[in-house]
């Protein structure tokens, strides 16, 4: 009786293994999809527009509020830096693309300065946000 | 010596615990930290202020618009919803044609969007952007 008592205790060790290879793969799966995107802080009125696609793996988000300030990971910067931090990103991250999230009544005066620096901190996938009209 | 061995053998299994543990902890901060934030957006080209290279003049269809947020095309102002009927038959006589819009530095960037989006939607897949001086 003892003896048999020993042995099912051997045997009643779940057996792991798959549990593990399934977290190892949701684990990798993160890693990779990870992108850490900075917010930029503001969520002003997007325009509305029918050709606006997702745009997947942009990392650089660059905000534009009514008045024309330009807001990046949740600070207001100036436009003489907006340069600087899309060199930053870039170097994290080669294969950066930006969003300019403007509102609607934002200058396009401040739009094009922001992308004639984010041109020059060397990135040329350029998009400004829009929502997909209807929604 | 046989008893011995598979004694041993017993204890030869690694311990994954610890293992174990941080692997969860990393799967926990990876779930946690993804934020599939997917940004929709309309394309939009800004051609760079160097001179171009290639001299090849292909059509171009100028769109303005001025501070108040005017349409112009061809020295016809028009309404947002038009340009995509005056896009499309530029495109019709000349497929390779571009388009420009020239925008205002003080017009709202909501109608810079719209006007962009009708080009888009005309079928032109040049569409850039110039800064209008005055």
């Amino acid at each position: 009786m003892a003896r048999r008592h020993a042995e099912a205790e051997e045997e009643t060790e779940i057996n792991i293994t798959p549990m593990l290879d399934i977290v190892f793969i949701m684990l990798i799966f993160f890693i990779v999809t990870t992108s850490f995107v900075k917010e930029t802080g503001i969520d002003p009125t997007r325009p509305e527009a029918e050709t606006a696609s997702l745009r997947a793996r942009s990392n650089i988000l660059i905000g534009v509020t009514e008045q024309g300030d330009i807001w990046y990971n949740k600070d207001q910067i100036e436009i003489t830096a907006v340069r600087q931090r899309v060199e930053e990103a870039t170097a994290e991250n080669p294969e950066s693309s930006a969003v300019i999230i403007a509102d609607e009544g934002a200058p396009t005066g401040v739009l094009i300065d922001i992308m004639d620096q984010i041109r020059l901190g060397g990135v040329i996938d350029i998009a400004v946000a829009a929502t997909p009209e209807g929604t | 010596m046989r008893r011995k061995k598979s004694k041993s053998e017993d204890e030869a299994e690694i311990n994954i615990t610890p293992m174990l543990d941080v692997v969860f902890i990393l799967l926990i901060f990876f779930i946690v930290t993804t934020s599939f934030v997917k940004e929709s957006g309309v394309d939009l080209s800004r051609p760079s202020n160097e001179p171009p290279k290639d001299v090849e003049v292909s059509e171009v269809v100028a769109i303005k618009i001025d501070a108040t947020g005017t349409i112009t095309i061809k020295d016809r102002v028009t309404d947002v919803r038009a340009i995509r009927a005056n896009v499309e038959s530029a495109l019709a006589l000349k497929p390779d044609t571009s388009v420009v819009v020239a925008a205002h530095r003080d017009a709202d960037a909501g109608i810079l969007v719209r006007v962009v989006d009708q080009a888009r939607m005309a079928g032109a897949t040049k569409v850039s952007l110039a800064a209008l001086a005055n």
